[in-house]
């Protein structure tokens, strides 16, 4: 009897608690997709300004990669401008 | 200005930019492109010079300055098209070649166009481009890389003291000032008369257009008569002189600048005839209300009336309409000046006065407002000269000459040696008691 009684407890508190767990489930998950969503954003950004300027900060880089274009179409000119 | 090296040029600062406002956006946000590694791919469709469209990548934050910017001459360059026009209208009507003019325009004057970008964040790409600092924004652009980088040969030369012989201004040497200090944002960005609206305000054709601004009594409001300096007595309150006549020195002046496209590279490009140290004093060409000076300092523009005939023949068919000895505010004030170190330095000395015989025989109708005639009497003529008498107060005429060419009433004839003498400057010497 008191076996049955023990059990028959054990039974609601397991079912009391796996309740309670699916709550906090439940209540986690905006927060979850919060979280994913900046996630998502800072990976949106990241590589973004990280292509830019991971070129642009880049002295040697730039070095190797510029093109030497002729810059003052005036270099032909004679005289104070 | 030593050019920089093409890296130098787009080499952002990784640690000061993303801390300012503007490196807050992400770089696609005003320069397009693509967030991608390949270079090609990165730059298709990019943007360089977004401020170029300042309605589209500026006004959001800087409303004021954006919608003031296409009035302002460094967008327009207005003053250019003034001149050229005047020289190439006649009568009224613009003849033939004025698609000429414009592909002269094209190649040799439009590269003097500005945008925002190129004072606040990048050298002009007049003169190579080239971010200042690592992309970040100068609120004040920097003297040097962006003021004088255009204006360097004639103003940035006089103020910073690099014409060898002549020191450079004292608000430069002594007090360090940069150009925006007298030249504000306001005036710069086009905002040229806070009274009218952005929307209806009067596009400025010339920068001696409208009110002087800056003006040198803004800050000196205790030059007047009457504050102890014996010149200022004499001279501050009766708008005969402009503030630079005695308080400018030599500045430079260019001859004969011809515009061509070269044969070997396909670029344009120009050549003056010949550069020259000059100080002289001319009748002012624009005289006004706002700038009511009969006499300043004049300069002599390289214009040429063959300055174009690479585009074509006579496409400055008026060409006189303009003087080449312009009215000219040279940037290197000194308190003391060789003209104003006695009165006979300026009134004994026909050295510094534009005279006929200083100009070229061509370019003498197109002189011929700016031309001195008849030079300063000398002192010792304006100290002998005979004072009014206290009855002339209640003349309603001011016209000398009406009584004392026969001698009407009585009145003294004028000597022979008067004969060039207009009337309203009688008085310089015979004062009023």
């Amino acid at each position: 009897m008191i076996k049955n009684k023990f059990s028959g407890i054990l039974i609601v508190l397991g079912f009391f608690l796996s309740a309670c767990t699916a709550a906090n489930a439940a209540s986690q998950s905006p927060s979850a997709t919060e979280e994913s969503i900046v996630t998502e954003a800072v990976s949106t950004l990241a590589p973004e300004a990280g292509e830019c300027l991971a070129c642009h900060t880049d002295k040697q880089r730039l070095i190797d990669t510029a093109e030497h274009v002729e810059e003052i179409a005036e270099a032909e000119s004679k005289g104070v401008g | 200005m030593a050019p920089l090296e093409p890296w130098e040029k787009v080499l952002v600062d990784g640690e000061a930019f993303p801390q300012t406002d503007h490196g807050e956006l992400t770089c696609i946000e005003c320069h397009l492109g693509a967030n991608v590694s390949d270079k090609g791919a990165a730059h298709e469709g990019m943007v360089i010079s977004p401020s170029a469209q300042p309605e589209i990548y500026c006004a959001e934050c800087h409303e004021e300055e954006s919608a003031a910017f296409p009035n302002s001459l460094h967008n327009t360059q207005a003053g250019y098209w003034t001149a050229i026009n005047t020289r190439n209208t006649v009568e009224g009507v613009v003849p033939e070649g004025h698609d000429q003019l414009q592909e002269m325009f094209g190649n040799h004057c439009a590269t003097c166009h500005t945008t925002c970008g190129e004072c606040h964040v990048s050298q002009p790409k007049n003169v190579g481009g080239g971010l200042f600092t690592g992309h970040v924004f100068e609120a004040t652009p920097p003297m040097t890389r962006s003021c004088t980088a255009c204006h360097g040969s004639r103003v940035g030369n006089e103020f910073l003291g690099k014409n060898e012989g002549y020191p450079g201004d004292v608000h430069f040497r002594e007090a360090r000032m940069s150009c925006v200090k007298c030249h504000e944002g306001a005036a710069l960005h086009g905002m040229t008369d806070a009274s009218e609206a952005i929307e209806t305000a009067t596009p400025q054709d010339h920068r001696f257009s409208g009110a002087e601004d800056p003006k040198c009594i803004d800050c000196h409001a205790e030059v007047a008569a009457g504050d102890g300096i014996d010149m200022h007595e004499r001279h501050a309150n009766n708008d005969t002189l402009s503030c630079q006549v005695c308080h400018s020195v030599t500045y430079t002046s260019c001859d004969g600048c011809h515009v061509a496209v070269s044969e070997t590279s396909g670029n344009p490009y120009f050549e003056t005839d010949a550069t020259y140290m000059t100080f002289l004093i001319g009748r002012n060409p624009i005289q006004s209300e706002d700038r009511p000076y009969e006499y300043v300092p004049v300069r002599h523009v390289p214009s040429s009336p063959t300055s174009y005939e690479f585009y074509g023949e006579n496409l400055l068919p008026n060409f006189d309409a303009l003087p080449t000895w312009v009215y000219s505010t040279p940037h290197n004030i000194q308190r003391y000046t060789p003209q104003n170190a006695s009165c006979e330095a300026c009134h004994s000395n026909p050295e510094i006065f534009l005279t006929a015989d200083k100009v070229k025989e061509e370019e003498l109708n197109a002189n011929a407002q700016v031309i001195v005639n008849v030079l300063p009497a000398s002192v010792d003529l304006i100290l002998a000269a005979m004072p009014q008498p206290a009855t002339h107060n209640e003349l309603v005429t001011t016209s000398c000459t009406a009584c004392h060419t026969e001698g009407i009433r009585e009145a003294p004839v004028s000597p022979e040696s008067h004969a060039d003498f207009l009337d309203e400057k009688c008085s310089g010497c015979h004062k009023l008691p």
